[in-house]
């Protein structure tokens, strides 16, 4: 008898435990001090279960433990939720508020913390660490303040890429994200509280939510241009020659080109299932303005001597290019960054569009060059980060060396006293003392306002397509392009291959 | 002697015989009927965005329904594609045990089948009241596809129904066309599945960029054409407008959908969920299939019933680990097919919200390997002259709990670590053990451990049996250096990968390993297959002789893949975030968001209680309708005497 109350009780408790466990029930019996949460209640039930039960219901006890245990382990580890609830005004009294909720949709809805890390000892991540990024937002665009800066990261963020990093940056306003103003505005908000000054002043959008949904309706949705013309297009403008689709017969190679390997360009055979007609557009027209990783053209100095190839990858150490030799052969150097060779610098005017990371000079009040990473510039100033702190140089403070070439080949270089090839003679400062030139005796001069290291990337792609097309020509093209899905190719590769077996 | 008796419409008879099949169909009356109002009901309720489940929530009730029907759904499409296999190897061995076991899992499958008619039923119901909007926008796509799954419906009802009670009387001569009946019932299966697939992964991944004009679009077209221009004929209205024309998917600004229904089924992840869904059916089947078994295992009371449910439980398992290790191949590509629609969405997956439950996902499949080569090296037990391999044992279980602890290290420990703790990590990853983190180093892990199952296979179907063969002495070097250097290639590929870019191992280093794995699975099974062919038996296979507890590793192992389903499912579902159809049809309704892990495993606890439940409750009607059958035979056979 007594044994059959105790069964029936620890049956009862398991299940009640399982049940107040899974829905999440306050503890029993004393719930303030948490003696006995119902987890434990239901380990203990178990073991009684399975003690006091055979077969059945000790089969039914142990489904229910295991169920239970993958509940709870489950329960253990960290966990996010992208519920954030409707933002539908900001509490601007309180700016910290604003930058918690803010926070809440960096972490959750905006996905921001997918790629982005707010902590300088984190790893390297996809986008930039954004750690006082309230601070440093002032300093990343000449003449452009912070609040700015955020703006335009947000709705573009294609328009001002850190150095390093691909445009791999969703437009937040748009689908699928599709943050609203106001939250936006709470995660600038949240962006600037790190370690900056919440802004609250209202800003207008630089995008029209409105106006962009009729653009998009009044475009044709139909893309009217003749694939199969397209396709001759991207042949006779030789685009076969650089771009590999599958199924199309190389003219250069005289067979498919599936079975080459075309390596100066990405493969096109899948490009429009991935991106969309306006991608494929700016592609043509703008070949630079987004440059596939692994396919940017780079020329580079290191030792005295000139690399021209493919830049194949990239970090903050080192970089790896990938050089051709006139035989076909391909070779790939990997280069420290430190190992570049600084050239002269003639203009110090857009250096970071130019791809200068590093920068020597000597400003006019100082006797040694100063030289570090560039940090940030303005039109008349450069900020280098040297040692440990940042120094922000003049660019027109700075003393410049001319190298004069004389007709006999013997070169001087020295920093200018006086004089410019106007005049009869060039006064010289070279290593302490004064050197007087006819300037009839020199062949070139070169003034050289300081030193870099410059890594730039650019597309191989020529930029005369827009001269070379037609509208039509154009039309088709896309045409065409917005056809290659991967099956489309495959589709036709088959049939070429039937058409092939069948002896047609 | 017995008189001739003129045959008399008995009306209670015919009603009796055809009772069962007709309460079985009654359900899927029902189910049909909602498939088919569903378009037009959801049409009238347009009106109304959400509506609200009571107590326990639209999404809630949404989830649970859909999970269970596919619990079920996937247990009676799993079942039949095994039990032709089995059936078949009866009908050619000509052993009747294999026909009497193909017929008891059709048997289960029959039960289960009405379940899951009448869950469908249940969650076109929730659908359409909850998320009228949703369903009208689906069903305006995808209308041409229900018709045709009704269609399905039908006849996989139907040829399940002709194989079921056709068992009996199509023995002999008319087994070749029971077996083309149940080859039929799989066709019927796979085909219903790719249908329904569609639609939610569709909702994941609505489609590529672009695709061909549907009919309704190019009227629309012409219709808004001859608006502006009244003059214009319809010829010079669709001027330039080809067979060839292609349109964006998507109106960008309304969401509203302007390509062929084509163009809606075959998206990014449609073939890749099919595959990995295909292949855990047959995994699940297995499983739930050895569930069965090792219950009936622990309550038979008969040496020949432990005996037989031993086998069956055997089978089972032996079915769900065919199915379980080319599992994570396809779940592989489900998961670049997902990264290559969205990038966003790969890493919300495996690096973000979803990433953690990736670490208990490892836990679980942990959990299967481990608990099915333990079954695996228990079943040796029962087999004379097996010791031989029992040496091997230890090694291989420090292999499987090395690489299962390697799957289970989570890159960033950021959100489970202190401060000093990150400090003291230079970094939210462990110096050391972070590198087992990353997919390389759990890619080469998960081969490693496929290769190890696969050796324990090998070893339990060699146990007992001697080979014959001249050459077994070269076979069995070749074998073995054939283990050895794939695992080498595997790990050294796996350490490559740490040094090369994303693009190059995933699509390259990645796939040779897989493909390494299955070439080792496939050479080495030929050869055994040779080298065995004319063994000699040196021991016998006691069947009965199995331990309770690897019966209850059975149990655990269904449990396992059931939790799992589940926990999948959320994060296939929650990946979409706050999206019906993901870019394309927002969630505006309270329950916009992703929940969380916890909340997450408890709706997946709850159904599976429901579901085992149910399975339960299912089995013991099979169980106490062969009770009665077998007490009313022998009834007859006392009268008869």
């Amino acid at each position: 008898m007594s044994n059959t109350v105790v069964k029936i009780a620890s049956l009862i408790v398991m299940v009640v435990s399982f049940i107040a466990y899974i829905a999440g029930a306050s503890a029993f019996p004393i719930a303030s001090e948490n003696l006995l949460p119902w987890s434990v209640w239901f380990i203990i039930s178990v073991v009684v279960n399975i003690v006091v039960w055979s077969s059945v219901m000790k089969l039914l006890t142990f489904s229910l433990a295991v169920i239970w245990f993958y509940a709870f382990v489950a329960g253990l580890v960290p966990e996010s939720s992208t519920a954030t609830g409707p933002v539908t005004a900001l509490p601007w009294e309180d700016p910290d508020a604003v930058a918690e909720i803010g926070a809440a949709i960096f972490n959750g809805k905006g996905q921001c913390s997918a790629c982005h890390t707010v902590d300088a000892s984190a790893p390297k991540g996809r986008c930039p660490d954004l750690t006082d990024i309230g601070v440093n937002a002032a300093n990343r665009q000449p003449g452009i303040d912070a609040k700015t800066y955020l703006i335009e990261s947000l709705y573009e963020p294609a328009n001002y890429l850190v150095p390093g990093y691909g445009k791999i940056m969703p437009e937040v306003w748009k689908a699928p994200i599709a943050l609203s103003q106001l939250e936006i505005e709470a995660v600038i908000a949240y962006l600037q509280s790190q370690g900056g000054e919440i802004d609250p002043t209202p800003y207008d959008e630089p995008i029209d939510r409105a106006d962009a949904g009729t653009v998009a309706a009044a475009l044709p949705p139909l893309l009217t241009g003749d694939a199969a013309l397209g396709k001759k297009v991207f042949v006779s403008a030789a685009c076969i020659s650089c771009h590999a689709v599958t199924g199309i017969e190389s003219p250069a190679a005289g067979e498919e080109n599936q079975d080459f390997e075309v390596v100066t360009a990405p493969d096109l055979s899948e490009i429009a299932a991935f991106n969309d007609m306006r991608y494929l557009e700016e592609s043509i027209l703008k070949p630079g303005a987004q440059i596939v990783s692994g396919y940017g053209a780079v020329t580079v100095k290191t030792d005295g001597a000139t690399l021209q190839g493919t830049l194949v990858s990239q970090d903050t150490e080192q970089i790896v290019v990938r050089t051709k030799k006139a035989s076909g052969e391909e070779e790939e150097h990997t280069l420290l960054l430190t190992d570049l060779d600084e050239e002269p610098i003639e203009e110090l005017t857009n250096l970071q569009a130019n791809g200068y990371f590093t920068l020597t000079l000597t400003p006019t009040d100082a006797d040694a060059p100063v030289s570090g990473e560039i940090v940030d510039e303005t039109e008349d100033t450069v900020t280098l980060k040297v040692g440990d702190s940042n120094q922000t140089l003049s660019k027109t403070d700075v003393k410049s060396l001319l190298t004069i070439v004389d007709f006999d080949g013997n070169e001087i270089v020295g920093s200018l006293v006086s004089g410019s090839m106007e005049d009869d003679e060039i006064v010289l400062n070279v290593d302490g003392s004064e050197e007087v030139i006819d300037t009839f005796d020199i062949e070139e001069a070169t003034f050289t306002r300081a030193f870099g290291k410059k890594l730039l990337v650019t597309s191989p792609m020529p930029e005369n397509f827009p001269l070379l097309l037609s509208v039509s020509d154009m039309s088709n093209l896309l045409a065409f392009l917005s056809t290659l899905t991967g099956e489309t190719a495959s589709a036709e590769a088959t049939t070429a291959a039937d058409a092939e077996a069948s002896g047609e | 002697m017995r008189q001739h008796q003129q045959p008399r419409l008995d009306i209670r008879s015919v009603a009796c015989r055809f009772k069962k099949p007709l309460l079985l169909l009654l359900p899927l009356i029902l189910f049909l009927l909602l498939q088919t109002l569903a378009p037009a009901v959801a049409q009238d309720m347009s009106e109304a965005e959400y509506r609200p489940f009571p107590k326990i929530g639209s999404r809630n009730a949404a989830w649970i329904a859909a999970q269970l029907h596919l619990l079920f759904g996937s247990f009676i499409l799993g079942v039949p594609m095994f039990a032709v296999i089995i059936e078949f190897i009866g009908w050619k061995t000509k052993d009747a045990r294999y026909d009497r076991m193909a017929q008891e899992f059709i048997k289960l499958c029959m039960g289960a089948f009405s379940t899951t008619a009448l869950l469908g039923g249940v969650l076109v119901f929730i659908l359409i009241w909850c998320y009228p909007k949703v369903m009208s926008k689906l069903s305006g796509i995808f209308g041409p596809t229900m018709i045709f799954y009704v269609v399905l419906f039908f006849g996989e009802t139907f040829t399940l129904y002709l194989y079921s009670y056709g068992w009996d009387k199509m023995q002999g001569r008319h087994k070749g066309w029971h077996l083309f009946l149940g080859v039929l019932l799989n066709v019927f299966g796979t085909a219903i599945m790719f249908v329904s697939n569609s639609w939610l992964t569709y909702q994941t991944s609505p489609g590529t960029q672009y695709g061909k004009l549907s009919d309704a679009t190019r009227q629309s077209w012409l219709e808004s054409k001859l608006s502006q221009n009244p003059g214009m004929t319809q010829t010079e209205a669709m001027e330039g407008i080809t067979d060839a024309t292609v349109i964006p998917l998507h109106n960008e600004t309304t969401g509203e959908f302007l390509a062929t229904v084509w163009e809606a089924v075959n998206n990014f992840t449609w073939m890749p969920v099919n595959i990995h869904r295909l292949i855990g059916n047959i995994a699940f089947g297995g499983s739930i299939v050895a569930a069965y078994a090792a219950f009936r295992f622990l309550v038979a009371k008969t040496k020949e019933d432990k005996a037989h449910y031993d086998w069956m439980g055997y089978t089972g398992n032996f079915i769900a680990l065919c199915g379980l290790i080319p599992l994570p191949f396809a779940g592989y590509w489900l998961g670049r097919e997902i990264y290559m629609f969205n990038n966003t969405m790969g890493i919300n997956m495996m690096g973000s919200l979803f990433s953690w439950l990736f670490i208990i996902q490892a836990v679980m499949i942990g959990v299967l390997f481990i608990g099915a080569n333990y079954y695996l090296w228990s079943g040796m037990g029962r087999i004379d002259g097996a010791q031989i391999y029992a040496r091997y044992r230890p090694y291989m279980i420090a292999i499987i709990v090395i690489c299962v602890a390697i799957w289970m290290t989570p890159r960033t420990l950021s959100k489970i670590s202190t401060s000093s703790e990150l400090s003291a990590m230079g970094g939210a990853n462990h110096p050391h053990l972070g590198l087992f983190g990353l997919m390389t180093a759990k890619n080469t892990a998960v081969n490693i451990i496929i290769l190890t199952t696969f050796l324990s296979f090998l070893f339990y179907r060699r146990s007992g049996k001697s080979p014959t063969a001249s050459w077994k002495k070269v076979g069995n070097i070749a074998i073995s250096s054939i283990f050895f250097f794939s695992a080498v290639s595997i790990i050294v590929i796996g350490i490559v990968g740490f040094t090369v870019p994303t693009d190059l191992r995933v699509n390259v280093l990645t796939p040779y390993q897989v493909l390494i794995a299955l070439a080792v699975m496939v050479a080495v099974t030929i050869i055994d297959i040779f080298m065995y062919r004319k063994a000699t038996m040196s021991g016998t296979i006691k069947w009965g002789e199995m331990t309770d507890r690897s019966q209850y590793v059975l149990i655990l192992l269904a449990i396992t893949f059931t939790s799992l389903m589940g926990l999948m499912g959320y994060a296939r579902s929650g990946l979409r975030e706050a999206w019906h159809i993901f870019g394309v049809m927002q969630d505006t309704s309270p329950d916009a968001f992703t929940p969380l892990l916890s909340e997450a495993v408890n709706i997946v606890a709850i159904i599976m209680v429901i579901f085992f439940a149910l399975v339960g409750f299912i089995f013991w009607l099979g169980l106490w309708g062969e009770k009665k059958k077998q007490q009313t035979v022998a009834v007859e056979s006392e009268g008869e005497h």
